[in-house]
């Protein structure tokens, strides 16, 4: 009977060439264009609300382009896990969508993206027409590598009017102090202080970009960014963390915040039910409330700026939250031309327009001619305003970061809130990053 | 048997039914209201309105695309195991070869192989055939995945054929191909149901390959669905309600039609 | 149905009972190895050429971008060091063993009750059997909604829940974790055990009757034995799928509070596909898979699953 080593040879011939063909699989899949569509351009975006305004911008195109983009929306929980999966394979789509700095800076090391500079050269709107501060999160090594489309989206202190009136609290809190009076003017009127969507594990991570942010100045972050993780451990470092412990042992946030989320509508509901006074968020949650509650959203739902922090460096004025969102262009693409032919529309007064329609806040020069065609004129100009003034606007740490950074600095977050961690645990897993 | 009414075991399963029972009113009860109404009254609550709006919103946010596409995967993953186990079971039972003892233990062992283990080459692997985002992509692996079980399950039932059987068709000199049609695959109704029915609900409740394997809307499947409307609508808890109550209906349709053969397949699952 | 369960109840033990009738070799042609073949091959493309290429990869640093380095056992080094991987394993075993505890004793009385002839009972057993039409994302989906401390069911029953902060501490969300299990998977095996108890021959129970045993001796003296070997099948099944629970972990708990729920089958999915470190993650893996493969084997050897083996061999 050959039956067995017949076998066994085949099995393992079969085996030995299976293996040979997942490794080759492996790594480098990518590499040139010719495994890509032709007359086709993948466009990755993260899918939301947004969708509708950039599947318009892509009609306008493909009306009058041969090459014609496929607009892929990936769902947004899973965005860069899969993009980071596919962007080295042939699958990778021809533009993306990103947040700029750390988000795009793997791929910019492992030479995947194509640098803008001749483009913008060849026309410089693709540069002059949007905010700097903005602008420059998508410079990586004095290179551009990315335009930026939808809008800006600064964190603010949300706050439930009603609720401060009734707790006799004229205005939203100017400093940190007042804050803290805040804090307990709220519960002695029977309100959690602050709604937190602890669970999702961000909204907390937004409370130490600004306290970082005042207490220290932006340098301290950029320090630690750039490697010095020594910054972690000094005197601002520590004496930023005192204040989140003093207000987190204030009961500012309750008991319950690890098991809210802001994603599955618990946080938000909290401030508009009058459960809650204030809530840290970003310009979206405005959206969010108009969605679930116009009526309160166009009432009762106010917003200010981050506090001050007496005797901090940091400007009060800085801020904190998405910069923007960009369009980068994978290195492979086959069109490359067309591509770059697409994101002119990014400056369009078509797309400023449509951008505002949905609520979004463009960032380029000339939003603020149509900031009155927004749903709230008011809102839309403050936010803005906030923008063009601030002296730094500090991209969410979990972009800034490269996205493998970001599992330990939410674990982080999250356990100094609960108090599974202490001033030295935050610092060390920070160092560790 | 008869013996006298047993009030314990009464009781115990009568709270089991309110433990099974109160998410699943909670969960219906909730699709028939609005946000505000729900918000307000608490989930537990009586809905003191009825409004259809929750499943229009599901609906229209392309559940019937993923239902489709779900049922693809299924139909595909219930065809690739009913091709492929049944010869195996029955080399593994009937064979005398040592190659086919050894293919016995190779998937008892692979029954110990999770799929996440092995998510990460198999991502590079369906990549590289240019199956990435594409239905058959989450077909061929999940298909393979739910070999070791089936196998083992189908096994059992062929075991039971008895040599009498085998030795009657000798008379006819039957081959073995010839034996496998009339005699194996006859006898083995049982055992083919209860595969059938496992792949099914493995394919239909799979996850981590279309997670993994596709990004597009055109080949989600309702699971991805249900992960994404809780991250993009969540705040629409009614309308997320609705969706997963009408990720349960194709099952439930089954269910209703062919509730005897869904439920024994399960149960064959214990006999081995 | 009565085919069915007879079948069965001759199959663990019996099928030895009718292994002599075929020792006597029959004229039958036996098939060849071939019959295996297609899914032998198939099997091994998606898992056992992976598996070995997951095993090349844990010796290589990758992020997925560019090519995999090799880096010898650094990975492993880390993972040894890593306080992480430690707690997810016993976090693993602890799902695995109060799943266990729960689910069984639960599905064996419900099973056990269902099998039973009442009317009411196939009514109440067709309600029990509801969670199982429903998908694990499904399920996790809803009770993630359902579980809010403000606006789901512990806000409106305060005083069984306190401030509901379920899934802020270590014991709540284990607790919710092992609760949803159990709340998913009871159904399917209840259908088991009550498939087999309606297997056990009456007379069996007609004679323990006529003997005087009440209806605690019978079960314990009839029922429990006679469902052994369906209970082997159940908790293999209930400790593989333990092991791998994967979407329920991500959807309601993200592995969180901290690190408090996350389970080696999530943290791998973490390390490999959140921070992209492919060759932690695939070392991760190989631990899965073999922490899995030593429970298949103490499984099989404590069941009958190697008698089936041993008794292939004398075919």
């Amino acid at each position: 009977m050959n039956n067995r080593t017949w076998m066994s040879r085949s099995l393992a011939g079969t085996a030995v060439m299976m293996l040979g063909f997942t490794l080759a699989g492996c790594g480098g899949g990518g590499g040139d264009a010719s495994g890509r569509p032709e007359n086709e351009l993948h466009l990755a975006v993260y899918g939301d609300a947004s969708n509708k305004v950039e599947q318009a911008m892509v009609d306008t195109f493909n009306e009058t382009s041969d090459v014609k983009i496929v607009l892929d929306t990936i769902p947004g929980a899973d965005y860069q896990t899969k993009l980071q999966t596919i962007i080295d394979t042939d699958s990778a789509p021809d533009i993306f969508f990103n947040w700029g700095g750390g988000s795009i800076a793997n791929f910019v090391e492992a030479d995947l993206l194509m640098p803008l500079d001749d483009l913008i050269e060849e026309d410089p709107q693709l540069k002059e027409a949007f905010l700097p501060s903005v602008f420059e999160t998508a410079v990586v090594d004095d290179k551009s590598y990315g335009i930026p489309m939808r809008g800006t989206q600064p964190v603010m202190l949300f706050n439930n009017s009603e609720v401060l009136q009734q707790a006799g609290i004229d205005a939203p809190p100017a400093t940190w102090d007042e804050l803290l009076e805040d804090v307990e003017k709220l519960k002695a009127a029977g309100v959690t202080p602050i709604a937190l969507g602890g669970a999702d594990q961000w909204p907390t991570q937004m409370w130490f970009q600004y306290v970082f942010d005042r207490v220290a100045g932006e340098g301290l972050f950029q320090a630690a960014l750039d490697g010095d993780t020594e910054v972690w451990d000094s005197e601002e470092s520590r004496e930023a963390l005192g204040k989140l412990r003093e207000l987190i042992d204030a009961g500012a946030f309750g008991t319950n915040f690890d098991s809210v989320k802001f994603t599955d509508g618990g946080s938000p509901t909290l401030l508009s039910s009058g459960r809650a006074g204030f809530e840290l968020m970003g310009s979206w949650a405005y959206a969010t409330h108009l969605d679930a509650n116009p009526e309160f959203a166009e009432n009762v739902l106010g917003y200010s700026e981050f506090p001050a922090i007496e005797g901090g460096e940091g400007d009060p004025d800085n801020l904190a939250g998405n910069t923007n969102n960009f369009y980068s262009i994978h290195k492979d693409t086959r069109y490359p031309e067309e591509a770059a032919e697409f994101l002119k529309l990014m400056y369009s007064d078509e797309f400023v327009q449509e951008q505002i329609a949905i609520g979004n806040l463009p960032t380029t020069t000339n939003t603020e001619e149509f900031l009155g065609e927004a749903s709230n004129p008011e809102y839309a100009k403050y936010q803005f305003d906030l923008v063009k003034e601030a002296p730094h606007f500090q991209l969410s740490w979990d972009q800034a970061y490269p996205p493998e950074a970001t599992v330990t600095i939410h674990t982080a977050v999250a356990q100094f809130f609960s108090g599974q961690i202490d001033e030295d645990g935050f610092i060390k897993a920070m160092q560790s990053l | 048997m008869k013996t006298r009414p047993n009030y314990a075991a009464g009781i115990g399963s009568f709270v089991w039914l309110l433990i099974v029972a109160i998410p699943l009113y909670v969960m219906i009860s909730g699709t028939f209201q609005t946000r505000e109404e729900f918000g307000d009254n608490g989930p537990l609550s009586f809905p003191s309105s009825f409004t259809l709006q929750n499943y229009a919103d599901a609906i229209t946010s392309g559940f019937g695309r993923y239902f489709l596409n779900t049922v693809v995967v299924t139909v595909g993953v219930v065809a690739i195991v009913l091709l492929l186990v049944p010869p195996l079971s029955y080399a593994i039972v009937r064979s005398r070869s040592r190659g086919a003892s050894f293919v016995f233990r190779f998937f008892l062992l692979g029954l110990a192989i999770p799929a996440q283990a092995v998510i990460v080459p198999v991502f590079y692997l369906i990549n590289a055939v240019g199956l990435y985002d594409n239905l058959l992509g989450i077909i061929l692996p999940t298909a393979a995945f739910a070999l070791p079980i089936c196998t083992l399950i189908l096994s059992g039932t062929m075991r039971d054929i008895t040599g009498e059987l085998y030795e009657a068709m000798a008379m006819d000199g039957a081959s073995p191909a010839r034996a496998f049609f009339r005699l194996v695959l006859p006898l083995s109704k049982g055992g083919i149901s209860t595969i059938a029915v496992f792949s099914a609900l493995q394919a239909w409740n799979g996850f981590l390959f279309p997670l993994i394997l596709t990004q597009s809307e055109s080949t989600r499947v309702v699971t991805l669905g249900l992960f994404n409307f809780q991250t993009q609508y969540g705040i629409n808890i009614p309308g997320l309600l609705a969706a997963v109550t009408l990720s349960m209906v194709p099952v439930l349709l089954v269910y209703l039609f062919a509730r005897r053969a869904l439920v024994q397949g399960l149960m064959g699952a214990g006999g081995k | 149905m009565t085919t069915l369960a007879t079948r069965r109840q001759a199959a663990p033990g019996g099928s030895t009972t009718s292994r002599p009738a075929r020792s006597g070799a029959s004229s039958v042609g036996r098939p060849g190895f071939a019959w295996a073949l297609p899914a032998t091959i198939f099997f091994a493309l998606f898992a056992l050429v992976p598996l070995a290429a997951v095993a090349v990869l844990s010796f290589t640093s990758w992020s997925g971008l560019g090519d995999p380095e090799f880096v010898g056992f650094e990975n492993w080094e880390t993972l040894i060091a890593d306080p992480v991987m430690l707690k997810s394993l016993w976090l693993s075993l602890l799902f695995i063993v109060l799943g266990v505890v729960t689910q069984t004793p639960l599905s064996i009385l419900l099973g056990v009750w269902a099998a039973g002839n009442q009317r009411n009972r196939a009514i109440l057993s067709a309600i029990y059997f509801i969670p199982l039409l429903l998908s694990s994302a499904a399920i996790s989906v809803l009770w993630r909604a359902l579980l809010d401390p403000n606006f789901g069911i512990p806000g409106q029953l305060s005083w069984l829940f306190g401030d509901g902060n379920l899934l802020g501490t270590q014991s709540g969300a284990i607790g919710v974790l092992i609760f949803v299990g159990m709340w998913q998977f009871t159904p399917f095996h209840t259908l088991i055990y009550q498939g087999a108890a309606k297997g056990i021959p009456t007379v069996l129970y007609q004679a323990a009757a006529i003997d005087g045993a009440g209806t605690m001796r019978q079960f314990f003296a009839i029922t429990l034995p006679q469902l052994r070997n369906t209970a082997i099948t159940s908790i293999i099944l209930m400790v593989v799928g333990g092991l791998t629970t994967f979407e329920t972990v991500l959807i309601l708990t993200n592995g969180g509070p901290g690190t408090d729920t996350t389970i080696t089958a999530f943290y791998m999915y973490q390390e490999a596909f959140q921070s992209f470190d492919f060759g932690v993650g695939s070392a991760i893996a190989l631990v899965l898979v073999v922490v899995a493969t030593l429970i298949s084997l103490v499984v099989v050897k404590v069941s009958g699953y190697d008698k089936m083996n041993s008794s292939l061999e004398g075919l």
